[in-house]
């Protein structure tokens, strides 16, 4: 593993905002990512890095009828991963499945497993159930959640509940609680909505504006931090939604990604629209300390940025951390260009 | 032997050695010293044996010593014989002299018998002759005795019978000493026979006592009484049976009640203040507060003097009237310094107090009151500190909040500017006067501020640290920005929502704030070092007092903050406005553009706010163009990126004069240097503005990139933003930053749009021409309707 600041690049064709961690590939160390052009060709790679660690190969290259605005890999089968894409004046989402022998190049085509044709609107992403096993599936629009039920084998998926939030919430994102998979976590205009699956109902909310992405800390229950546009990032407990743990100044611009570290809690990393990708480390550990300490050690505190990745040209959308080995993550900035970097360095000790 | 040392004593020694054997019964014991030295030649010893030593002789010695010997023997033996003899003389001599008393004392007792008979007789007869006298005056005696005894009885009836009139003598003479002596001696006989004999008598007196009592409970009570006779009426009482205690007790209360009125009730307080302070100039004869309330305190201090005489018994009690009235007087002083006092006000205030608490230190040295004050004095003057600064920092943030400028019309008044001013007056002339009052505080003489001088320095060091930090936490507050550590606190603060600051205050508390670092600090630190150094060590324990370089530090950042603050709060808005603008259409369906879009006057308003907020707050920056960076992209990552974007976009275009047009924005893209879009922001006018523009613009751009357009959509935003091109440029510094990001935006556009057709310059020209005229019609009619 290369260390220092300088990652491993790769280049797309085209621009692109999305990249996911291949979850179930447990022997390598894998990324998908689609582009997102709108008259041309668009294309999925799927990105491993060699066992060296110092190159970052394309494992394979598939043609995608359309451009990609948001991309995940199954958590259970690496072979299968799902998109939202765009065909200029609508939306559409759909699970994909590599074909068998995916070494060869030359844009393969993907066998499309189910369309989730449910919406209408402008569709935002498509969430995996997090436990790994379960083979549900969450997409959301603008006004609806809606929840599948895949079965890969029947390649197709049905529609178990659809719920509408509302027309005045136009819901923007998610996040699905890996610690209570009955619990999934929509971000709107004007608030962070948590939904009980059991129900189909709106539990709680945080109220807070513009809201762009939400990440579950996948060490600590009750963890949840939220990027907003103008003002940073913040870190929720959600026993005590009123305030936020723990504020992080964010980028200059606005923040796009929020993602924690799956292995080491405190990390957490953060895209911006400034061209940077920042490494935070969050000691929010709220339940330990009094309220009187914390405000000493915010006095204390030094700065909680880690590092700040600048190498890029354009503004940065998409984020990934690895979970084969949690100390790698990748970045893709607008431009269509993929940088894997190690964050070994900054690693707390233990 | 020491024959030769001593042939003298050799003599007289053997003489006492001889006489002792002689008289003792045991001649081992007196000549045992010499026994041991003589052997055989010593001729004294016990067990001398005279053949022995013969024999020895005779062997030793020659005829001639022999001989020598022998005179020597025979002359000793002579002279033995003659002292012997003269022994047996002597004693012979003293016992006939013996004999010779004996026989005339013999003599001498003969014929004492008889006249020892003599005298026994005599003796006899005079006893007779006594007994005789002792009889015959015996009844005389008796009856001498017994007038005695009824005279006195008749004595006592008569004082008993005349005790009514004499105690009223008394009661008119005002001797009631000897009226409560009267009354005590006749107390027994009246007891016994009061109910009998001398009732009417009892009566009488018992009235006339009841007059005394009540004459002197009367004494007691006045005030205009000396303390001697005081003591006196309450003495005599106690000999009366009277229960004093009830008295004591009745008068202590009075006692008590009078502490009311010797209350500096706050409200009082400065009245007190100020007629004391006139009373030393003009010096007029009435009754003013201080000097009332000295006399009362005198007056108070004197009644406890007497009283301690009089009950010395109830020392305690006093002891905690003293203490009481000290404490109400520290806690008044609390309560009065509770609102906003001035320190010469409050010094007037204490030295009435510490001269009231000498006073009864005075009377009741061992009441600890000095002590009991020091301490009320010190926690007293501590908080006076603490309330000062508070009072300092309210008065800041009552400037600041003063205006309103939340009114629209605020703004053109320049109101930021004129809050500003004033909050940075406030700051300065609120130090100053703090310093002045401190200054009064230390140069006060009286002794427990001279004993306190050190703690107070502390203090005040110690205050103008937290003063400084608890602004800067304000600020914050105000700002709306609400610090994690307050969210923590227990989330208060939430309910403040950033919406409802102006964002205009916001500047001025980051300008202010610059302020304080700058000159506030600097300057209170001078003062510290000037007047308020030198604070004992132990005021420091609990941290450090006064470290204006943490402070400077704090400030600083608080500054930066707040304007990053500023600059989100004001980019926040416009990107509302920008995110309303592209969420609402549908871009795909977009219509011809027909003139340029509403949200550019809003953003160029939004702007023009900005501006003028800006330029009554901070200061002109001295213009300069931007900077480019030195680094050149970046060649630390390894890239394999296609460069075929830009091409093959171009050949697909349909018109070729788009083409062309588009092309020129890609390759200017290309060959221009990374322009560093986001740079520090300064304390200027111009970076602020800037800034703001930037980071609007690229959200701008991110909006832009969010949506697909088609060819009229584009157009649209070609438009728009051909048109903000002039206006922006006018306002901000950085023009090549703001091309860049202009650019940048119609790059993002054509980008999303299915159909790139730019407009063709003549139209685009038209329609922003459309646009100004209309603009200044607007603007003409407004002025016309305002004028």
């Amino acid at each position: 593993m290369q260390g220092g600041s300088s990652g491993i690049g790769y280049g797309l064709k085209y621009q692109a905002r999305c990249i996911s961690d291949v979850k179930a590939d447990k022997d390598h160390t894998s990324f998908l990512t689609g582009t997102l052009s709108l008259k041309e060709e668009n294309e999925v790679h799927l990105l491993r890095l060699s066992s060296g660690g110092s190159e970052l190969l394309c494992e394979g290259l598939f043609s995608h009828p359309n451009e990609i605005w948001d991309l995940a890999s199954c958590p259970f089968d690496q072979r299968i991963f799902s998109t939202v894409f765009s065909t200029g004046d609508s939306f559409g989402a759909a699970v994909w499945q590599i074909p068998e022998p995916y070494g060869q190049s030359n844009s393969s085509t993907l066998e499309c497993v189910a369309s989730l044709d449910a919406h209408v609107g402008k569709i935002n992403c498509v969430l995996w159930c997090p436990s790994g096993k379960s083979d549900k599936l969450i997409s959301m629009d603008e006004q609806n959640l809606v929840l599948w039920s895949l079965d890969s084998s029947k390649q197709s998926a049905e529609v178990l509940y659809k719920e509408s939030a509302g027309m005045r919430h136009s819901l923007s994102g998610g996040a699905w609680n890996p610690h209570d998979l009955n619990s999934v976590a929509a971000t709107s205009e004007s608030s962070i909505q948590f939904w009980d699956l059991r129900t189909m109902k709106k539990v709680n909310s945080i109220e807070r504006a513009h809201v762009r992405n939400v990440n579950y800390n996948l060490k600590r229950e009750h963890i949840l931090v939220s990027a907003d546009d103008e003002s940073g990032i913040h870190i929720w407990d959600l026993r005590k939604a009123k305030v936020p743990v723990q504020e992080l100044p964010g980028h200059t611009h606005w923040t796009w990604a929020v993602r924690c570290n799956p292995e080491y809690e405190e990390l957490i990393l953060s895209v911006g629209t400034d061209s940077a990708v920042n490494l935070w480390f969050a000691s929010a550990s709220s339940e330990k300390k009094t309220s009187e300490s914390l405000v000493e050690a915010s006095r204390l505190r030094v700065n909680p940025l880690l590092n700040s990745y600048t190498d890029y040209e354009d503004s940065v959308y998409g984020l990934a951390w690895s979970s084969r080995e949690p100390w790698i993550f990748a970045s893709l900035s607008y431009d269509g260009r993929v940088v894997i970097e190690s964050v070994k360095p900054f690693l707390p000790r233990r | 032997m020491a024959t030769e040392a001593a042939p003298m004593d050799e003599k007289a020694k053997r003489m006492r050695d001889l006489l002792s054997s002689f008289y003792a019964p045991d001649p081992s014991i007196s000549t045992s010293g010499s026994s041991i030295s003589a052997s055989f030649d010593n001729i004294n010893s016990t067990s001398f044996d005279a053949d022995q030593y013969m024999d020895l002789m005779i062997k030793k010695s020659n005829l001639e010593v022999l001989l020598q010997r022998h005179v020597q023997m025979a002359a000793e033996i002579k002279n033995l014989d003659t002292d012997l003899q003269m022994l047996v003389y002597e004693n012979y001599n003293k016992f006939i002299s013996a004999t010779d008393t004996i026989k005339r004392m013999k003599s001498n007792i003969f014929g004492m018998e008889g006249n020892m008979d003599q005298l026994l007789q005599k003796i006899m007869s005079v006893q007779s002759r006594s007994d005789g006298v002792n009889t015959s005056l015996f009844e005389k005696r008796e009856h001498i005795e017994k007038l005695h005894r009824t005279r006195n009885l008749l004595r006592k009836v008569q004082f008993i019978y005349d005790l009514p009139a004499r105690l009223q003598k008394c009661i008119k003479s005002e001797t009631y000493g000897d009226a409560v002596r009267f009354y005590i001696g006749a107390m027994p006989i009246l007891k016994v026979y009061g109910d009998t004999s001398f009732q009417d008598c009892r009566r009488a007196s018992e009235e006339a006592i009841e007059i005394i009592i009540k004459n002197l409970q009367t004494k007691l009570f006045s005030d205009s009484e000396s303390i001697q006779a005081r003591a006196e009426a309450a003495v005599l009482l106690k000999q009366l049976d009277v229960p004093v205690d009830s008295l004591k007790d009745k008068l202590l209360e009075k006692l008590e009640q009078s502490l009311d009125g010797l209350q500096i009730k706050p409200e009082e307080a400065s009245l007190l203040a100020e007629h004391n302070d006139s009373s030393n100039d003009a010096e007029s004869n009435e009754q003013l507060p201080a000097k009332i309330h000295e006399d009362a305190v005198r007056g108070f201090s004197e009644a406890m003097r007497a009283y301690r005489e009089i009950f010395p018994d109830s020392e305690e009690r006093l002891f905690k009237l003293a203490r009481a009235l000290t404490a109400m007087h520290f806690e008044n002083m609390e309560l009065y310094i509770r609102k906003r006092v001035s320190a010469a006000d409050f010094l007037r205030i204490f030295r009435i107090i510490w001269e009231d608490v000498v006073l009864m230190d005075e009377v009741l040295p061992e009441a600890e009151l000095s002590d009991l004050s020091a301490e009320a004095a010190q926690v007293t003057v501590k908080k006076f500190v603490a309330r000062t600064f508070s009072h300092l920092q309210q008065d800041i943030s009552d400037t600041i909040l003063k205006f309103d400028i939340n009114q629209r019309e605020a703004v053109e008044e320049e109101v930021l500017k004129v809050v500003l001013e004033a909050s940075k007056k406030a700051g300065i002339q609120g130090t100053t006067d703090i310093f002045q009052d401190f200054r009064q505080l230390l140069d006060e003489n009286i002794g427990i501020f001279v004993k306190m001088k050190d703690l107070i320095i502390g203090w005040i060091q110690n205050g103008f640290q937290d003063f400084f930090r608890s602004l800067e936490a304000q600020f914050l507050v105000l700002s709306g920005k609400t610090s994690s550590s307050k969210d923590i606190e227990g989330g208060l603060v939430e309910g403040k929502s950033s919406d409802k600051i102006h964002a205009g205050l916001i500047l001025v508390l980051a300008q202010l704030s610059v302020f304080v670092e700058q000159k506030v600090i600097p300057r209170v630190s001078e003062e510290i070092a000037a007047s308020f150094s030198g604070g004992n060590s132990q005021a420091f324990e609990n941290g450090p007092a006064f470290i204006p370089g943490e402070l400077c530090r704090v400030f600083h950042a608080a500054s930066e903050k707040l304007l990053q603050h500023y600059i989100d709060t004001r980019t926040q808005k416009i990107s509302v406005l920008l995110r309303k603008r592209f969420k609402t259409p549908n871009w795909v369906k977009h219509k011809e553009p027909r003139e340029v879009h509403m949200y550019v006057d809003m953003f160029l308003h939004e702007l023009e706010e900005v501006g003028k907020e800006v330029k009554q707050v901070l200061p002109q920056g001295t213009f300069r163009k931007h900077k480019r960076t030195d680094s050149n992209g970046s060649n630390t990552t390894t890239s394999s990126r296609s460069n075929t974007l830009h091409n093959d976009k171009m050949t697909r275009s349909n018109s070729q004069r788009a083409r062309s047009q588009l092309f020129e924005t890609h390759l200017a893209k290309l060959f221009k240097q990374k322009v560093e879009i986001f740079t520090k922001v300064e304390f200027t006018q111009e970076s602020v503005v800037t800034t703001t523009v930037k980071l609007c613009l690229k959200s701008l751009q991110e909006y832009v990139r969010l949506q697909t357009f088609n060819r009229s959509g584009f157009q649209q935003i070609q438009l728009d933003i051909q048109f903000l091109k002039a206006p922006l440029k006018e306002t901000v510094e950085d023009e090549a930053a703001i091309d860049f990001l202009l650019d940048e935006v119609i790059v993002a556009a054509s980008e999303r749009c299915l159909d790139v057709i730019p407009l063709e310059p003549p139209i685009l020209d038209k329609l922003i021409q459309a646009k100004l005229a209309k603009s200044k019609e607007h603007n003409n009619n407004n002025n016309t309707v305002s004028s």
